[in-house]
């Protein structure tokens, strides 16, 4: 019987040797990308590109205590139980298989754009040159063939760590339990209350503080508006036989306005 | 030999170990098959191999197709990484597809503006014609040292550099060759990193190594990390850590500047560059005034309860015996008070006023918490709770790199750790040593094959004015080393070597001990024009060597560079160079330099066959996996082109100088030739053709050979290599795979393991034992290999007594006494004593922003012995009223070194883009800097420009009561690769440690301003 899969990011391990990044490019075959210039930061690109599905965040912080801290979070599609990239594919380009993993189909992604605008926690990119949408795909033909995926396989901090969402969430709760004698807020995300709203994550994160500290939304939700997308707007449009391309166009401003409601 | 198909699976990670999920008991989730694109992996080839940045030593395992490179990952049954790999080790499968590599050898004409594509005929006949033209018209025969006529042999006009970067088969081919033409100047990047630790640990344990392995860190309790960036510079010292955070591990991480080290340390003290010593020596103080120490350890394994001979002292900064015009100490009154047999004397009693706790005592006193508070910028609170932690718990371990080392007091920053792990008991036991991580992949046998100016392979000294017959070198080296020495010979000259001739030790050229021969005085004679001719195999010493300013104009003084590398980086390309941050006003254009240029593409790892020895002297088999590139050939073919061209052309001479050219033994057959030439490392019987197994079977009598006595049992009869082992047992659960890949000497795993038990050999931790006497057999039994010289030696003999057997004593030196063991009326082992002290005293860097804090003796701001400026002209000293921040210079995790492949990987260069300089907030605000700003920064020496990080992780500190401000930056860039930059080392000093040469990257004074 196929096992639901989950990914754990301890925030508190991390020591942002980016190992997983570079892992990332190669195992997807990725370009480098240097479309953020340096101005005195060490995080290496502003945000997510179609070029960079997993990116370390970096950021200096000093807390009301006036202590330090260096806080590293490593950034990826989320791999959510409920996925508003995948509801609201016009095209049904985008399948959450069993292990859990969300994934984009190239053949049928004509990029248009409509899980970024969904999607609650902005990780899907557009690559402008080939007009396909991006993002980590857990690494779902590794997983498919017996291997982990590639960034977790080569953390050096025993940072990330794979398996099934059963021992994940275990691990996960242990490890919250030692962080908390130095960071009594400490929470995992991916589980529970936080991300209920899109049904749970299969990207999950031990966090010492509270989620937005780390530039995580407090209550990602799947939006309404998808129900009406996938239940009213798009059965029209594919009866009124609209070609792929021209009804997209005028769909995406629809798709934005929604978007923008949501935020 | 080819890995079975069981053994690739363990790689991978599929077969019996994790990493796989089929392992984990349930199916694997199926994809949906139309979304299923083909698997990368399907139809390639795999191969193992081992990582090629720092000396982790991690396993690899690679994917071909069609001869191309298209996966890297680590090896998931290799003990170092089980899987990991950091960004470099990944990002090093684009070298083999990168469109920058040399595929075919160039030459560029003296004054000429360009390259020009040559065969590979050409290219060797012209390197070894320059060789031979350096060699012939810059002979010595003899010279005159201290008045004396020597005979000397040797020629100082040609210069080796590099060897970390070449296999363990290449390093002694490339010391074979340059010894037998006379050469002295040879060095590799060991000086520019490490050559501090050997004189260090060697001092006080017998050998120079990283005394743990990796996979023992699981045993510890407190790993205390200063002087290294662990989590970016050796990140699998980071992986192995954080495994054992499960049992209970804790961190400290001391060093100048928070970095991704300290985000997972559980502690972090920030102190001034170059104030080690004075941390630790409050520590050393702490442990001895509140009797921290382990007595019994101290009594049974080292020399605590010995006498120090009573004219011994230290007065105003300066110990005994110190002669203020040579720089030099002497000595003598550093020794033991001896018996009549010439052995130390001890006393039963602690606080007897001579034995070397009382003189620890002593000396430490003055290191109280506010006194060095004053001087390093921590607080009283942080230096005691390091104190209080430190002796809190047991074991624990020092893990260190170029922190610690890169200073010219770098040998006695080492030793405080030595002092203090011994005064714990700390070392032999499981959990505890002292890890001195190396920092290029093969710089441990760089070393140990002596690719080093006053060294011989295995550690043996290179003979000098002093030792230049063998009963002389026998007399001061001891008879123990003599027979490694007869071996090497043998190994070297065959049948030309008999017992009559001294083993033809009368070939060997002679060193002169008044003489400098490292890297940095290569460039200085170069200028001077006494050298002529330098080969570089694999180091970029126009990034990576401090005061650039002086490698250029070394470079430009030569009249030919031999280069060999995968790309033409700066050293290769210096006639190029676009800028002059140091203002010279010569050698400007390509038309003012006269050197000519003969550059000869090596293969990557990936492509060529060989071994490696990582940090903990593990030896690992290389496979090759990829086709080589155009024309490039591996570097062990290069050499023997080479060698074999330059005996062509010294064939028909009859001068008795080229007599070690044309009696050198190499006839390494093309295929397998590195498995040919570690037969001979490895050594044989003579007669029979049996290798030996050990150093136990090397004999003194000319009947066996051993090129390098310590690898001695890495090959055995049948073809079995055991550096190709992958062996996954673990008896004892005690993290040491005693068969995966093959460690030196005899395969010890954790060095001075006798000094886990007792007078009676029965460990003293009963549940974390890992040897043993065992009575009942008569033999010391363990986990691991003991590291006993007989197996049969009982603990109620002599040699069952000696711990660290390596030393004269046998016994661990908390006080590095001038000692030689005497046996017969001959020396049979000599202890080697640090030249600047017997114990570690803290003295400022060359260039420092205050006054020494503990004496004001003017000798004694810095170091007594170190000598600078040797050319006063190019070298001067800034002070802190002209250049009022310190600087502090190192790696980052995504760069690495001379940056010659790293500038080259695309993914490694979109994470660090380009060389910046990181300012406290408060400085950058009183300069009115922001991040990115783009900023000058000046030395005494040059002025380079890069933008600014403002940060927070480097705190202002008060120094002797004033405010000092510290910034750091990484030096990996220069004008060559896909990313290029300021060299950070325009501005740093060339000021070296007068035991081993390493040079003070670690502080300098500097100046900033917006540009």
């Amino acid at each position: 019987m196929a096992k639901e899969m989950a990914m754990l990011h301890d925030v508190a391990r991390c020591s942002a040797c980016r190992a997983c990044m570079v892992a990332c490019k190669q195992w997807h075959n990725l370009p480098a990308d240097f479309s953020t210039p340096f101005e005195g930061q060490y995080q290496s690109h502003a945000d997510l590109t179609s070029k960079t599905y997993n990116l370390i965040k970096m950021n200096e912080r000093t807390d009301k205590d006036g202590k330090f801290h260096w806080d590293f979070i490593k950034i990826q599609c989320m791999h959510c139980q409920d996925p508003a990239c995948m509801k609201g594919c016009p095209e049904g380009a985008i399948s959450r298989l069993d292990s859990g993993a969300v994934v984009i189909d190239e053949e049928k992604c004509v990029g248009c754009g409509y899980c970024t605008t969904n999607c609650p926690f902005n990780v899907p990119r557009v690559d402008p040159d080939r007009n396909k949408s991006t993002k980590c795909d857990l690494c779902f033909d590794r997983i498919e063939n017996g291997m982990i995926p590639s960034c977790a396989k080569t953390c050096t901090a025993q940072a990330i760590d794979f398996g099934t969402i059963e021992e994940m969430t275990a691990l996960a709760n242990k490890r919250i339990e030692e962080v908390k004698k130095d960071f009594p807020n400490a929470n995992l995300y991916g589980i529970g209350p936080a991300t209920e709203g899109v049904g749970g994550t299969h990207m999950m994160y031990v966090l010492p503080e509270k989620p937005s500290v780390y530039g995580l939304p407090e209550n990602p939700k799947t939006p309404a508006s998808i129900d009406l997308w996938k239940d009213v707007v798009r059965p029209i449009g594919k009866i009124a036989g609209v070609g792929a391309a021209a009804g997209i166009a005028g769909l995406f401003v629809l798709s934005k306005m929604m978007g923008k409601k949501n935020h | 030999m080819d890995l079975s198909r069981r053994s690739f699976l363990k790689a991978t990670g599929l077969g019996s170990l994790g990493l796989a999920l089929s392992n984990l008991g349930f199916d694997i989730p199926k994809a949906k098959a139309e979304i299923m694109k083909e698997f990368k992996l399907t139809g390639a080839k795999e191969f193992t191999t081992t990582c090629h940045f720092c000396a982790c030593g991690c396993g690899q395992i690679g994917y071909v197709k069609e001869g191309k490179l298209i996966q890297l990952e680590g090896a998931a049954d290799c003990p170092v990484n089980r899987g990991g790999l950091c960004s470099k080790g990944l990002g090093y499968s684009h070298i083999p597809n990168s469109a920058e590599r040399v595929k075919t050898p160039l030459y560029r004409a003296p004054g000429s503006d360009h390259w020009e594509e040559i065969s590979w005929e050409e290219a060797i006949d012209k390197a070894a014609r320059a060789i031979k033209k350096a060699r012939d018209e810059n002979w010595i025969d003899t010279e005159t040292i201290n008045g004396e006529q020597v005979k000397v042999q040797r020629t100082d006009a040609i210069g080796l550099i590099g060897g970390s970067q070449v296999n363990n088969e290449e390093c002694y081919q490339l010391v074979k060759m340059t010894r037998a033409l006379g050469m002295m100047s040879i060095d590799n990047q060991t000086r520019v990193c490490h050559a501090n630790t050997p004189p260090a640990m060697s001092a006080a344990f017998g050998r120079g190594a990283m005394t743990n392995p990796w996979y023992d860190l699981k045993n510890t309790k407190l790993a205390w990390i200063e002087g290294s960036n662990l989590a970016e510079c050796h990140p699998m010292g980071l992986k192995n850590l954080m495994n054992a955070k499960k049992n209970g591990l804790k961190i400290m991480h001391v060093d100048v500047r928070y970095t991704r080290t300290s985000k997972i340390a559980d502690y972090f003290i920030q102190i001034r560059p170059g104030t080690d010593i004075a941390f630790l020596g409050a520590i050393i103080n702490y442990v001895i005034q509140n009797k921290k120490y382990d007595e019994r350890y101290i009594r049974l394994h080292t020399n605590g309860f010995c006498l120090i001979r009573p004219d011994f002292g230290f007065d105003d900064g300066i110990f005994t015996g110190y002669n203020e015009k040579t720089r030099k100490y002497n000595m003598e009154s550093w020794g033991y008070q001896l018996d009549a047999n010439g052995k130390p004397m001890r006393s039963e009693n602690i606080d007897d006023p001579n034995t070397v706790m009382s003189k620890l005592k002593q000396h430490y006193s003055r290191y109280t918490f506010e006194k060095v508070s004053e001087i390093t910028g921590a607080s009283v609170e942080e230096i005691k709770m390091a104190a209080e932690l430190y002796c809190s718990v047991k074991p624990a371990v020092f893990m260190y790199a170029l922190g610690m080392t890169q200073h010219t007091i770098g040998v006695e920053n080492i030793r405080c750790f030595t002092v203090l792990q011994l005064l714990r008991g700390n070392i032999g036991i499981p959990g505890g040593g002292i890890d001195a991580m190396r920092g290029q992949p093969n710089v441990q046998a760089s070393t140990d094959y002596g690719i080093m100016f006053q060294y011989f392979p295995g550690y043996l000294p290179f003979p000098t004015e002093k030792t230049n017959t063998l009963a002389k070198w026998t007399h001061a080296n001891g008879t123990f080393r003599a027979k490694f020495l007869i071996n090497l010979l043998k190994a070297w000259f065959g049948d030309a070597a008999t017992k009559e001739n001294d083993y033809c030790f009368g070939l060997l050229p002679i060193r002169n001990t008044s003489q400098n021969d490292s890297i940095y005085v290569q460039f200085e004679k170069a200028i001077e024009g006494k050298m002529k001719c330098i080969y570089f195999a694999g180091q970029n010493p126009m990034v990576s060597n401090p005061n650039l300013g002086m490698v250029h104009r070394g470079l430009c003084h030569l009249d030919t560079v031999i280069y060999q590398d995968l790309f033409v980086n700066e050293t290769a390309a210096f006639w190029q160079r676009p800028d002059n941050p140091e203002g010279s006003d010569e050698f400007l254009k390509p038309a003012d330099i006269k050197t000519e240029v003969i550059f000869l593409p090596a293969c990557s790892y990936l492509e060529r066959e060989g071994t490696m020895t990582n940090s903990m002297r593990m030896i690992q088999w290389r496979m090759a996996g990829p086709d080589k590139v155009g024309d490039s050939k591996p570097d062990y073919e290069i050499c023997d082109m080479l060698w074999r061209r330059i005996r062509e052309l010294y064939a028909n001479s009859t001068d008795p100088k080229d007599q070690p050219i044309k009696l050198l033994t190499w006839n390494y057959p093309k295929e397998h030739m590195v498995e040919h030439i570690m037969r001979e490392v490895n050594g044989y019987d003579l007669s029979t053709g049996h290798l030996l197994n050990g150093i136990g079977e090397i004999k003194d009598d000319g009947t066996t050979n051993s090129g390098m006595w310590i690898y001695a049992g890495i090959m055995r009869d049948g073809g079995v290599h055991m550096a190709k082992r992958r062996g996954q047992e673990d008896n004892g659960d005690m993290g040491i795979y005693p068969n995966y890949g093959w460690v030196w000497p005899d395969n010890i795993h954790l060095l001075y393991n006798r000094a886990s038990c007792d007078e009676n050999g029965n460990p003293f931790d009963p549940d974390k034992k890992i040897v043993w006497w065992n009575a009942a057999t008569n033999m010391w039994e363990g986990y691991d290999r003991p590291d006993v010289g007989s197996l049969n030696a009982a603990p109620s003999t002599p040699a069952g007594q000696k711990p660290f057997r390596m030393n004269g004593e046998g016994l661990g030196r908390i006080f590095a006494a001038a000692y030689s063991d005497v046996e017969n009326g001959e020396t049979r082992d000599h202890s080697s004593t640090p030249v600047d002290g017997p114990i570690p005293e803290f003295y400022e860097p060359v260039e420092s922003p205050t006054k020494n804090a503990l004496h004001d003796n003017p000798n004694a701001q810095f170091s007594p012995c170190v000598i600078y400026p040797r050319m006063p002209d190019l070298q001067k000293i800034g002070t802190k009223e002209d250049f009022p921040y310190v600087l502090c210079s190192s790696s980052l995790a995504e760069h690495w070194c001379g940056g010659t492949i790293t500038r080259n990987v695309p993914w490694l260069n979109e994470l660090v883009k380009e060389p910046f300089i990181e300012i406290p907030k408060k400085l950058a605000d009183k300069l009115g800097i922001k991040s990115g700003d783009k900023v000058k920064v000046r030395s005494v020496r040059a002025e380079i420009e890069e933008k600014a990080m403002v940060t927070d992780r480097i705190k202002p500190l008060m120094i002797n009561g004033e405010e000092v401000f510290v910034t750091w930056q990484p030096y990996n860039w220069g004008f060559t690769g896909l990313s290029k930059g300021a060299s950070g080392n325009y501005i740093t000093i060339d000021a070296l440690d007068p035991n081993a040469q390493s040079q003070e990257f670690k502080a300098c004074l500097i100046d900033i301003r917006k540009a």
